[in-house]
């Protein structure tokens, strides 16, 4: 069945190889758009991309300059057999000091020892294997860490089946660490699709994961976890697409870092939607590479996805999962397996011109945290467009620092902050807190905020970027701007104070390099509005430009909108919104909509226009005008259905 | 009292800030270390792993260079062959004295913070962990988790009683466990519902055991762990890292922490004085009495070096680590 499904899809490759230039078997759904989404379109147009990444990759290596280049560069000159005696020249310059840089050491590694394997000379294999057995390459503490050591791991033991403990860097024999790498991997996965993905939705680590997976589903000889692989980067770029807008990661993220989440395409899905969906611009990615060296090729499906203007605006939910918190877990953490967790709920409503999402609020991931964010259509250029708009309580704390990781109580949030400079910040922009709780519905959202006296930094920031338009504080107590095609009201609880998006003490510590340069670029001229009220919160409702006939009625219609709020004890407010639909919440209570509680209790994995799967399903069926794809993990095996013409 | 010539040379090599001893010790000291002070601009420590300090009280390497060392245990009776380390990836062992080692958990197994020799049978080891405690039946070849009677799992400190076979305790996030059937079955006992981040059990009376928490201070059981009482109210809100008892005097007992120093009591727990005059910081992660020179306690700082006193903390003397977080300090019986 797997191969049956894995020959299928390598043919139909193979015949829109051959029949590049024929005519395409439809016309896109999208009257609109520009491009054709059939699919030997959108796969050709794919494979183009694919052959540009490898010859960027390609291009590096240099005869004439052994400095130049990568492992992964060296990896694809390699695979295609060109500039073997550079690529190994930079190999031997590379492997000559003991690495140090742990997985970020070992992926690239699997790949050199994998897809260049036929172009490694003796001299450079033996240096390869003294490396594994020399050097540990630690396991880190993420998940996105993990999914990358146990690939490498299980790759380069592949390798060499026969290999026995004095070999490798652990004293375990190839067939026990391809054992451990296997059992840990099958062990995510299943996590993932039962219960969501703990290191969830993050345009930054998406690569981190699109790498062990790009990995397995290349070259695993294993043939179930190949084709797992395979199933898993579908699964990861659906979750993707369905939450994208114009290549960007829309919503709530698990993980963001400064710069990305004030310039979105800083973060590397902006070079990742390139290869997948031809957006942004072509950029180094290493996740990009190892896509077009491993010969995955995404279901067409995801593309007319990641395109749709037919369902949408649509509203998409996703379960997730905390980080596993092994202190401080709290009364609503379960246990899977004997870690224990916290149900995420993602709620996204994605518009075609832009996407507004969030989740519900407090400690859901460490440092880097995005509970709720409204990103737009940008004509402007992807590296600096500072497309976005959202809200954050700054919190800092050991209790968070300890919840997530092994250090001490004294010490934690120091530690952080040595690599995560903006960790311990008044003025940071990622991060959860524990008094923020956010609830949304359709195109409006309302946060509300219950601090003690004492908390290390007790004030609401929300960021209000530099591409805002017509940004008026209106007499009402509203804050109307424009934000490209998305108009923006906001409503804040409590007064606040404007402030510039000023990272002076940040950018002059030692940290400063990854998240501060180019700060002048990406990040100058944006500001934040600042409300240090301990009880607090805001409305936020938007809508697309399109539907009003001026920014003048846009303002109207939302100051018309009832609206109660109170903070004189728990927060509360009641909305009703430009939809109709009438909000009500009151800090630690159940939200409600139209007098109803949403039903958390069986908040879906997925539920769309495009899916719909219950927790524990292990599966995923995409589905999209008459087409269906089926990923079923149980099996497992891929399904899709004959495509038809994807008219609307 | 040290003889006169032993002082003299004492206080000459406390001039060149050495820890060299008279005689060959009877024990090697070891320390679990990252080097975090350099650490800037990354997630990781510039280094890590364990030290050992030879005869002139100068600090190598040892081991495996691998992150995240928190602990070390040589199997009793192996003559320093079987070595457990505690490591972010697992437990590393060696069957060699050191020279080549291997890993013996699985995927599931992660942060091991310290590991507890059964007295009375040298293969039962546990390991305590972030996720949950450890028991082995082969000396560390093989791990089972240990995990029945917990309601949270969170665990940093285990001991195992010198006295009683199979009677283990655990300091957990919840408070000290204490097992009666080798870490088979766990069961509460009176301990407030805190953070225990070390256990130490007295080498001159094992019924004496002291804990230090996260937020409560010292705790003294005087019972082998049955029950407990605070000590020393001065520190009685304080993250206590630190707990060392004099395996000569049962009456010594020191304890440190975070802004704390280092706090001893010469009375068996009814008095304490502050002794941190003459240390860099009063942030304390570690103490330990060296077995081989009576009265001779260890504490090291967080970041700022690791001292020794002689004269239970009147006045102190460097032993070198500077810069570093010492998570451990552990004194081994030489392979005689």
């Amino acid at each position: 069945m797997v191969s049956q499904l894995a020959n299928r899809r390598g043919f139909l490759v193979l015949m829109l190889v051959m029949a590049q230039g024929a005519a395409g078997w439809a016309q896109s759904q999208q009257s609109a758009c520009a491009v054709s989404l059939t699919d030997a379109d959108i796969t050709r147009r794919f494979l183009e991309r694919r052959e540009a990444v490898l010859a960027q990759a390609i291009g590096t290596i240099d005869p004439a300059d052994p400095t130049k280049g990568g492992y992964l560069e060296v990896a694809a000159a390699l695979q295609k057999g060109v500039k073997r005696e550079a690529a190994l020249a930079r190999l031997a310059v590379i492997n000559r000091p003991t690495p140090n840089a742990n997985m970020f050491w070992a992926y690239p590694m699997a790949a050199v020892m994998t897809a260049g394997r036929a172009g490694l000379d003796d001299k450079a294999w033996a240096r390869i294997q003294e490396l594994w057995r020399t050097y540990w390459p630690n396991r880190g503490d993420t998940e996105n860490h993990w999914a990358m050591s146990y690939a490498s791991l299980y790759l380069a033991a592949q390798t060499c089946p026969e290999a026995g403990p004095g070999q490798w860097f652990n004293g375990r024999s190839s067939a026990e660490n391809l054992a451990e790498a296997k059992a840990y991997l099958e062990h995510w996965m299943w996590v993932t699709t039962n219960f969501g993905q703990g290191e969830y939705d993050s345009p930054s680590y998406i690569q981190e994961y699109l790498i062990p997976m790009g990995l397995l589903a290349g070259w695993a000889k294993d043939e179930v976890l190949r084709q797992k692989a395979r199933m898993m980067l579908d699964y990861l770029i659906y979750d993707y697409a369905v939450e994208s807008v114009e290549g960007n990661y829309g919503g709530a993220h698990s993980r963001v870092y400064p710069r990305q989440i004030v310039a979105p395409g800083q973060a590397p899905i902006a070079a990742i939607s390139w290869l997948l969906f031809g957006y942004h611009q072509q950029a180094g990615d290493p996740a990009n590479t190892i896509l077009a060296m491993s010969g995955y090729v995404p279901p067409p499906i995801l593309e007319r996805i990641a395109r749709d203007e037919v369902h949408r605006p649509y509203v998409e939910r996703e379960l997730k999962r905390t980080r596993w918190r092994m202190r401080n877990a709290g009364p609503h953490s379960f246990v899977i397996g004997d870690k224990r967790t916290v149900p995420v709920y993602k709620y996204s409503y994605v518009d075609r011109d832009f996407v507004l999402g969030s989740t519900q609020g407090g400690l859901l991931q460490p440092i880097q945290q995005q509970t709720w964010s409204l990103d737009w259509r940008s004509d402007k250029p992807v590296a600096t467009a500072a497309n976005t708009f959202f809200g954050t309580q700054p919190y800092s704390s050991p209790y968070e620092g300890t919840m997530f990781f092994g250090g001490d109580w004294d010490t934690v949030s120091d530690l952080i902050a040595r690599s995560k400079a903006d960790y311990d910040s008044e003025d940071k922009l990622p991060g959860g807190s524990p008094y923020e709780q956010v609830f949304q519905q359709g195109a409006a959202l309302i946060a509300l905020y219950d601090m003690p006296a004492g908390n290390r930094f007790s004030h609401v920031t929300t960021f209000f970027s530099r591409d805002l338009e017509h940004t008026t504080e209106d007499p009402s107590g509203w804050i109307f701007a424009q934000g490209g095609p998305v108009y923006i009201a906001y409503r804040p609880f409590a007064a606040g104070v404007w402030k510039p998006n000023d990272w002076t003490h940040l950018l002059g510590n030692d940290a400063k390099g990854f998240i501060g340069s180019g700060f002048a670029q990406w990040g100058l001229g944006s500001r934040c509005y600042v409300s240090d009220a301990l009880r607090n919160g805001y409305v936020v409702q938007v809508a697309p430009v399109r539907a009003y006939a001026s920014f003048a009625a846009f303002q109207a219609a939302v100051r018309s909108l009832p609206l109660t709020f109170s903070t004189q004890a728990a927060p509360e407010a009641t909305f009703t919104t430009l939809d109709g639909s009438v909000l009500h919440v009151r800090y630690d209570e159940p939200p409600t909509v139209n007098g109803a509680t949403p039903d958390y209790d069986h908040w879906p994995l997925f539920d769309s226009p495009f899916a719909h799967e219950e927790r524990g399903s292990q599966r995923l069926e995409i589905r999209q005008g008459g087409e269906r794809y089926l990923l079923d993990f149980t099996k497992p095996l891929i399904q899709e259905t004959a495509v038809s013409c994807p008219q609307p | 009292m040290k003889s006169p010539a032993a002082f003299f040379l004492a206080l000459l090599l406390a001039g060149v800030s050495s820890l060299a001893a008279d005689t060959p010790p009877a024990h090697r000291l070891y320390a679990a270390v990252a080097m975090t002070k350099a650490q800037k601009n990354s997630a990781t420590p510039t280094d890590s792993g364990l030290y050992q300090r030879d005869e002139h009280g100068e600090w190598s390497y040892f081991g495996p260079r691998v992150l995240g060392i928190a602990s070390l245990a040589v199997q009793p009776g192996s003559h320093g062959q079987v070595i457990l380390v505690a490591i972010a990836d697992g437990v590393l062992r060696s069957m060699d004295g050191g020279r080549t080692w291997r890993k013996t958990t699985g995927w599931d197994v992660a942060d091991v913070r310290s590991f507890a020799f059964d007295p009375a049978d040298a293969n039962r080891v546990y390991a305590s962990t972030c996720w949950g405690p450890l028991r082995s039946t082969d000396g560390g070849a093989t791990w089972s988790l240990a995990q029945a009677g917990l309601t949270q799992l969170y665990c940093q400190a285990v001991a195992a009683d010198a006295e009683k076979p199979g009677r283990v305790l655990l300091g957990t996030e919840d408070g000290i466990y204490r097992s009666t059937d080798a870490a088979k079955t766990w069961a509460r006992t009176e301990f407030p519902p805190v953070s225990v981040l070390r256990i130490a059990q007295s080498p001159a009376d094992p019924h004496l055991l002291l804990a230090g928490t996260q937020g409560r201070g010292a705790w003294l059981s005087r019972d082998s762990g049955a029950t407990w009482t605070a000590v020393d109210p001065a520190t009685g809100t304080s993250n206590l890292y630190a707990a060392a008892l004099d395996p000569r005097d049962v009456h010594r007992l020191a304890v440190g922490g975070w802004g704390v120093g280092v706090r001893v009591s010469a009375d068996g727990g009814a008095t304490w004085t502050d002794r941190t005059a003459g240390l860099p910081v009063k942030n304390i992660f570690v103490l330990a009495f060296d077995p081989d020179v009576p009265g001779r306690l260890l504490a090291s700082t967080f970041e700022e070096g690791t001292f020794y006193t002689d004269d239970f903390g009147r006045t102190w003397h460097s032993a070198g680590l500077d810069g570093a977080y010492v998570f451990d300090l552990i004194f081994v019986p030489t392979a005689r």
